[in-house]
């Protein structure tokens, strides 16, 4: 019961007041200052450019000061604007293919959420299964991961948080001191997180490198090729995360009928399925087979496209309604990111960063993997999926070429651990939300995050070496 | 998103002597993220002792909910509207919370014969504290403080340190 007098030095307190201005004003110098070093030897100037403005934006993507689709933005003009790339060559990349299939897999999951399809499912499933603590534990934590097989799992964490808080209050569990209550909001955020790795749908991330990938070698990873590598790990993730979460909150209820009453009331709330519910769910399941099996023939974002304009025609949606699904600054920030890995490659400042810096610390390509991976691992338990991938996968496919390894091996390195982020509210939304239920603190999710990330990379590392030569993925 | 800031929610008031006009008005805040049930029994306490009224103030931080909703647009690149029902699913759980908050006060108060008015709203933890300190003419007021680690402290202030400097009454503070 004291008043506390601010006695640090005066030069801090005015920092953190003009915090924001200081800070853009350090960047602003830290970009004049690498612009203007002598041209390194082996480095074009393009490439120096390309490499200052790398920094800035990692610094910005890391710190999250601007929004991340406003530092892509930043980055689109900036590149022309240096003389990295020329005008046409920087905005025909943010036409890329990875972006429209983003951008239709995003309408898509808007139509499933908009229909009730997705809701219903749901509801259905914890009905179903969910009639013991354990059945409904599991339900709940593998429900959230199938469903990021197909839609964002931002999108499914956003979805089924309501449905389990109010199974949480009808079993007045109290929060911050229930075990199941805790375990209840870590299924949720462990199962969006696992199964948003599962495929190109879940984190949206996944397209983002392949897009990157295709820009700057031309080669390419399919829909099936992707789940296939992919699989083996997102199961094995799955049970881990289960017997972890058993252990780490033991169950401490016994009596769950009051949460039958809750998926009873909300079903019958729902009414019967309908035709836009059906139609939704046909066209989904439809387009999703199509990528699956003919991604490669026809093109994924073709048939998204395909599969968008299918809706209209349906009439299953409005235009009204899709706007307010989806968030166009994912077209900016996927658009930057692939138009500044691709002037990185294209001015060969990835190469040369890969050669002089990076590359010194790894001599073989499975120690490459497994360094490379595990940066990616501990960088996106601090910042968000896609900025992990736009910041390391430019580098990557620069130490691809000095280590003669397959790109697309590079390319998976990156893209699945950086959808693996357990630790804290800010490395993904899912976690923020599990710990804004107020069921869970930050220090739950750390210590059990700890453990679920170093088993993440220990499973990814043992999945790359002993099971992708079986599907032709060799290193 | 319709966040409501700055509404006003509830207003729950009853005096056990309406003729006390000088009365001592003593001010408990309580918030999203500020509970202690210590600094609740020593509000209390404090009131029956200075024969004063218990004003209890519970803020409903949308400072976490604006977080969440901006995570969700910003890095999850959903739309407004899976956002904006998350927020509202949060911010009905945090305003059933408060209400429960309020009614164990309540019932200390009337345990011990205290005058209790309670209010409930929704913005930023300073501005809604000094705006009820100013409506009531508030003598003492109660806050609690969570505990930070000496990094943080360095280099930030707390809202109840700002509090502290910016009312024109005593506060207490409970370090929780």
């Amino acid at each position: 019961m004291k008043v506390e007098i601010d006695r640090r030095p005066i030069g801090i307190i005015i920092a953190s007041k003009s915090f924001r201005p200081v800070f853009f004003l350090t960047i602003g110098l830290l970009f004049y200052y690498l612009i203007n070093l002598p041209t390194p030897e082996g480095l074009t100037i393009q490439g120096q450019r390309a490499l200052s403005l790398f920094a800035v934006c990692l610094v910005l993507w890391v710190t999250g000061m601007l929004p991340l689709a406003i530092t892509s933005l930043m980055a689109i003009v900036a590149v022309p604007l240096l003389g990295i790339l020329d005008n046409k060559e920087t905005y025909a990349l943010f036409g890329n293919e990875a972006v429209f299939f983003i951008l239709g897999a995003f309408i898509l999951s808007g139509a499933v959420m908009h229909s009730g399809l997705s809701g219903r499912i749901a509801l259905t499933i914890m009905n179903r299964f969910g009639s013991t603590p354990k059945g409904l534990l599991i339900s709940i934590f593998f429900l959230a991961a199938v469903l990021s097989f197909f839609m964002s799992e931002h999108a499914v964490a956003a979805m089924l948080f309501p449905i389990v808080l109010e199974i949480a209050k009808s079993l007045n569990l109290r929060p911050g001191i229930s075990n199941y209550g805790k375990s209840l909001f870590i299924a949720l955020a462990w199962g969006c997180i696992i199964g948003g790795v599962a495929t190109f749908l879940g984190g949206a991330r996944v397209p983002l490198a392949v897009g990157m990938l295709k820009e700057a070698t031309g080669i390419n990873i399919g829909f099936f090729e992707y789940s296939i590598v992919v699989f083996p790990t997102v199961l094995i993730m799955l049970l881990a995360g289960y017997l972890w979460l058993t252990r780490f909150f033991p169950q401490d209820i016994e009596d769950i009928h009051m949460a039958k009453a809750v998926f009873e009331r909300k079903i019958k709330g729902l009414g019967k399925i309908g035709y836009a519910e059906y139609a939704v769910g046909v066209l989904m399941v439809l387009t999703v087979f199509l990528w699956l099996f003919f991604g490669r023939i026809i093109g994924i974002a073709n048939i998204a496209i395909v599969a968008v304009v299918a809706l209209f025609i349906l009439k299953l949606v409005r235009w009204k309604d899709i706007e307010e699904y989806v968030n166009w600054g994912i077209i900016l920030m996927y658009g930057g990111a692939i138009t500044l890995g691709a002037s990185l490659e294209k001015s060969g400042a990835a190469t040369w960063l890969a050669n002089t810096v990076i590359g010194t610390w790894a001599n073989s390509p499975f120690l490459v993997i497994a360094l490379l991976s595990l940066s990616t691992i501990l960088l996106t338990e601090g910042m968000s999926n896609a900025a992990v991938i736009a910041v390391l996968l430019p580098v990557g496919i620069g130490i691809a070429g000095k280590f003669n390894i397959d790109p697309k091996i590079i390319t998976y390195a990156i893209a699945i651990p950086a959808g693996l982020a357990f630790c804290f509210p800010m490395s993904t939304p899912a976690n923020a939300i599990a710990v804004s239920s107020g069921y869970i603190t930050t220090k739950d999710m750390t210590k059990a995050g700890i453990l679920m990330m170093i088993i993440a990379w220990i499973v990814f590392i043992i999945v790359a070496k002993v099971y992708w030569p079986m599907v032709g993925v060799k290193f | 998103m319709a966040d409501g800031r700055g509404k006003i929610l509830i207003t729950v008031s009853y005096q056990l002597n309406a003729k006390k006009l000088t009365m001592k008005n003593i001010l408990l805040i309580l918030s999203t993220s500020r509970t202690s049930q210590n600094a609740i029994e020593y509000a209390v306490s404090l009131a029956k002792k200075e024969k004063a009224k218990l004003v209890v103030l519970y803020i409903i931080e949308t400072e976490l909910t604006n977080e969440i909703f901006d995570k969700f647009t910003d890095i999850g690149f959903i739309g407004d509207k899976p956002s904006t029902q998350l927020a509202e699913a949060i911010m009905k759980e945090y305003r059933q919370r408060g209400y429960e908050e309020m009614g164990k006060v309540q019932i200390r108060a009337m345990e011990e014969n205290v005058d209790f008015d309670a209010v409930t709203t929704l913005g930023d933890f300073i501005e809604k504290a000094l705006e009820i300190i100013e409506r009531y003419k508030v003598d003492t007021a109660i806050a609690i403080k969570r505990k930070r680690s000496a990094f943080l402290k360095y280099f930030s202030k707390s809202m109840v340190d700002e509090l502290v400097e910016r009312a024109p009454c005593k506060v207490e503070v409970f370090e929780e």
